[in-house]
């Protein structure tokens, strides 16, 4: 992967005057704590929405604000204020420094920029595209999506961008900045067959990408697929419930992975030893033909970030290595805490959160298998062609997932749509029933937001195809043989 | 800061720049809240924000502007930020604010503000998330750690202002607790949660009660695996109930309706449900968490029954949506500064039937009483119904042995028809609230 340096001393002017920002450190630090730190955010928004055939609204927003975070021992003090009011930020600084119980400490501290490497640069910023260019955007969903199939009778889509700019610096001197774009398109089709039967298809994509990917990512191959989806499924049966084999499609089902296992190996679960994986550090922990990869430096990926949200260079992490696992990730508190050192895992999703280890982009490595070669392999099961939304419970490792195009397998090959079909496992007892990996690895199309504590962070997923082994298939179906 | 003179700015400048229509609601509060663990704080969040959005329409075309720096060059760039995205826009003769006559005869809720939330003492939520530690950790030394535990307050302000001549504004106060512990024996670790969410101090559950039922929740659940699949009676308790009664109401929002994307279009009048279930979305519920005077687009809140002794009664609508359906609007519209007014509920709850949820369960033979529940699971498109379970294994009327890893399954027009039992235990403790409830069998798939 390509890395450029930014260099240290670009001229331009930071988003908070740098001797207001050590004052607001120096402050923090009064009372006798271990660490402050200061993150500025300016974040333009961009959004819209077409629905009915009708471009229904255009938006934009501007968020900004700082948190000043104040560590002191395993505790911490955070105070956040949308004002950039001077006065306003000391009062911020002198609430978060309450959480040392020390005094009369008026240390100075200084800080300078650190070099930082790029694998997003645009061209030109997504605030600065005009609106009426993401306008077409909507536009053309629509009209290709109606144009797919006469059975296609609602579209929704929606183009939103953002271009945060942030400021991170700390008393260990650490100063750091950085722009991050951000854009998507999305489309859900809604499709009616016979009798009324209607069935839904979402897809979409982007990342920190110029707007120009949308040439190449075009409105027409989003809407298709969403389109597809619809069509594809209709005329779904019921899914028969039980343990079942299933072979998920490469790209977007890496979600699974996100669920299953990723979360698990966040370390602030380890450190309080609520994650399934806690003390597993060099156990197998999965099939030997599942190596897990978590990737925060993937060039113009939605979850890649040049630096993380505490100013710590993103990494490319091996998490699992063949069934062993190797790693876990983690941001600055919990590293300092656990005895280890940031993998530059500290995300979130404003000034107004604290940091928590996060992923960036996680996948599968791609293994030996031909996806065709995988599908044949099985006998009876289910094919699943697109998840919808998942959730891990991290304490029992149970994770769940929708899927939203599913197609039941007979003797090697795919068979009809299915309806309501849902995976259940424990994370860590499914990772050890994966059987074959394929050889063709797909990051998804760049559409994935992840949720924990109330904060969502853009992620990227992905995944080669995968066969896994007596899955808990729910469905509504009961009996007639397996 | 004087919102009221800080809205008429804004609303003339709008106006001057062309918008026939302009309309600005401003957000202003304060939060703090704290985590503690092992009897120490974890962290303690104070902070203060603001907010104003600005819907302008130019020649039935919507913008919209939203900003939570109030510099007024920021404010004035904002305002004409919202006018030109206008143009963006596609016309439509629906589009518009409210009708003048929508915007009149709002309802006493009485108080919304609790003078004691706004000065608690800054001891108390950290008093508090260590008394629920503390309680949580004594139920069972099993209980070792917690995920989360704390507890927390708000104060906040609402002011909407419009060319329509409306302009009102409310205060309202939050203040909860909650707590995540952790179970563990063996190689398996459980988890469970208990909140309690309120408008008013006074009303808020005791922290140790808290902390002690989140703890027995969880240890009820060590031991958990999963059961064969099979159609069996399935319970849920209040909180899995409340969750349903919810995914309910996600489908009577009168767009999705109007647009035939939702299982319930069409249904109107219809019988969906045993005489017993009555379901409602009231804006007016005294000291109710989501009570206020009016929505987020000035129409006056009011009770409405959305399905009432099993007949599907109403759908839920704000101003731009009635108006496609030629409906009335219902005072649903949900809002924030940073979103577009759209359908969202009030306090949504089912209205508590006369059994006790031990006579519930007492009758049957083999079920599975649930209580968690992960996933999205239900797609209000087509009705389907299926998300991850866990809970306990019923047999011969007792609650027997924790059950993990499995789904249930059913379709929401049938699980409708199969409500066959309403508890007498309903209790709100946040905005949506259900008693205990039973369906006479849902597909329960596991090995």
């Amino acid at each position: 992967m390509a890395r450029s340096q930014t260099p240290p001393a670009a001229r331009h002017t930071p988003l908070l005057p740098l001797p207001l920002v050590e004052r607001l450190l120096s402050i923090g630090m009064a009372r006798g704590a271990d660490f402050a730190e200061v993150y500025v955010e300016r974040n333009t928004s961009t959004a819209v929405t077409l629905d009915e055939q009708k471009v229904k609204s255009a938006q934009s927003g501007l968020s900004q604000g700082v948190g000043v975070r104040v560590i002191a021992g395993a505790k911490v003090g955070y105070a956040y204020s949308d004002d950039l009011d001077p006065e306003a930020l000391e009062r911020a600084a002198k609430t978060a420094s309450f959480i040392a119980s020390g005094g009369g400490s008026d240390k100075s501290f200084s800080v300078a920029p650190v070099p930082k490497p790029t694998f997003y640069r645009l061209p030109t910023h997504l605030e600065d595209v005009a609106v009426a260019d993401k306008r077409e955007l909507v536009v053309r969903v629509s009209k290709a999506a109606h144009a797919y199939d006469k059975r296609v009778k609602q579209v929704m889509s929606t183009y939103a961008d953002s271009t945060k700019r942030v400021l991170v610096a700390n008393t260990n001197g650490l100063l750091s900045e950085d722009t991050q774009d951000l854009c998507r398109i999305s489309a859900h089709v809604v499709a009616e067959g016979k009798k009324g039967e209607r069935r839904s298809g979402t897809y979409g994509g982007g990342g920190r990408v110029p707007f120009s990917h949308f040439d190449v990512f075009t409105p027409e191959l989003v809407a298709r697929e969403a389109a597809r989806q619809a069509i594809a499924t209709l005329g779904a049966v019921d899914t028969q419930a039980g343990q079942q084999t299933v072979v998920l499609a490469p790209g977007w089902s890496g979600i699974l992975l996100h669920e299953a296992v990723g979360h698990g190996l966040e370390a602030d679960f380890i450190r309080k030893g609520t994650s399934l994986f806690t003390g597993k550090l060099g156990q197998k922990v999965a099939s030997e033909h599942v190596t897990v990869i978590d990737d925060g430096t993937m060039a113009n990926a939605r979850g890649s970030l040049n630096v993380d949200d505490e100013g710590a260079p993103t990494e490319f992490k091996v998490l699992i290595e063949k069934g062993v696992l190797k790693g876990y990730l983690t941001d600055a508190l919990n590293a300092k805490l656990m005895g280890t050192r940031s993998t530059g895992s500290g995300r979130r999703e404003s000034f107004k959160h604290l940091p928590l280890p996060r992923m960036t982009n996680t996948y599968l490595a791609p293994g030996q298998h031909d996806p065709e070669e995988i599908l044949k392999s099985v006998d009876s099961g289910v094919y699943c062609a697109n998840f919808g939304g998942g959730q891990v419970d991290i304490t029992n490792g149970n994770f769940v997932f929708e899927v939203n195009e599913a197609y039941e397998i007979r003797k090697g090959k795919l068979g009809k749509p299915l309806k309501g079909a849902t995976l259940i496992g424990v994370g860590p007892e499914a990772l050890k029933k994966v059987s074959m990996v394929g050889n063709d690895p797909l990051p998804d199309p760049g559409m994935g937001t992840c949720g924990k504590d109330g904060q969502s962070v853009p992620v990227g997923v992905g995944l080669p195809t995968v066969r896994i082994d007596d899955m808990t298939v729910g469905g509504t179906r009961v009996g007639g043989g397996k | 800061m004087n919102v009221e003179a800080m809205a008429k700015k804004l609303l003339a400048r709008a106006k001057k720049k062309g918008a026939q229509q302009a309309e600005v609601f401003i957000e202003t509060g304060r939060e703090a809240s704290v985590r503690v663990r092992d009897g120490e704080i974890q962290d303690l969040t104070q902070a203060t924000s603001k907010g104003v959005g600005i819907r302008a329409f130019v020649k039935n075309r919507l913008g919209f502007a939203w900003t939570s720096d109030f510099t007024p060059s920021v404010l004035e760039s904002f305002v004409d930020r919202a006018v030109a995205l206008a143009e963006a826009s596609a016309p439509n003769p629906l589009n518009g604010l409210p009708d003048r006559a929508l915007l009149k005869g709002h309802p006493d809720v009485g108080a919304l503000y609790d003078p004691e939330v706004a000065n608690l003492r800054p001891e108390w939520k950290i008093e508090a998330a260590l008394a629920m530690e503390k309680a949580g950790k004594a139920v069972d030394r099993r209980i070792k750690t917690f995920e989360s535990v704390g507890a927390g307050e708000s104060v906040s302000e609402v002011y909407l202002a419009s060319s329509e001549g409306f302009a009102g504004g409310y205060s309202g106060t939050y203040v909860y607790a909650y707590a995540v512990p952790v179970a563990a024996e063996g190689e398996q670790l459980q988890t469970s949660y208990w909140t309690d969410t309120k408008r008013f101090f006074k009303d808020l559950d005791d922290p140790e009660g808290i902390g002690q039922e989140a703890a027995r929740r969880a240890l009820r659940m060590l031991g958990a695996s999963k059961v064969k699949s099979q159609k069996v009676p399935v319970v849920f308790d209040p909180m899995m109930a409340a969750s349903f009664v919810g995914i309910i109401a996600g489908a009577a929002n009168g767009d999705s309706v109007f647009k035939k994307s939702s299982f319930l279009a069409g249904k109107l009048g219809a019988t969906i449900a045993p005489k017993h279930v009555t379901i409602v979305d009231d804006g007016l519920l005294p000291r109710g968490v989501a009570t206020s005077p009016f929505d987020g687009e000035g129409v006056p809140t009011r009770k409405t029954p959305l399905v009432q002794q099993g007949v599907l009664e109403a759908y839920l609508y704000d101003a731009f949506t009635a108006r496609k359906a030629k409906a009335k609007s219902t005072g649903n519209a949900a809002r924030g500064y940073r979103t577009l007014p759209h359908i969202g509920t009030n306090n949504l709850y089912l209205e508590a039937g006369e059994r006790s949820p031990e006579s519930i369960i007492k009758d049957i033979p083999s079920g599975l009483y649930v209580t968690a529940m992960l996933g999205h699971g239900a797609n209000l498109v087509t009705g389907e119904f299926s998300r991850g379970a866990n809970g306990m294994w019923i047999e011969n009327g007792q609650l027997t042995r924790p059950v993990q890893e499995v789904t249930v399954a059913g379709h929401l027009l049938d699980m409708l028809q199969k409500l066959d039992a309403v508890g007498n235990d309903l209790t709100f403790r946040g905005s949506t609230a259900a008693p205990t409830i039973r369906f006479s069998e849902l597909t329960v798939s596991g090995a």
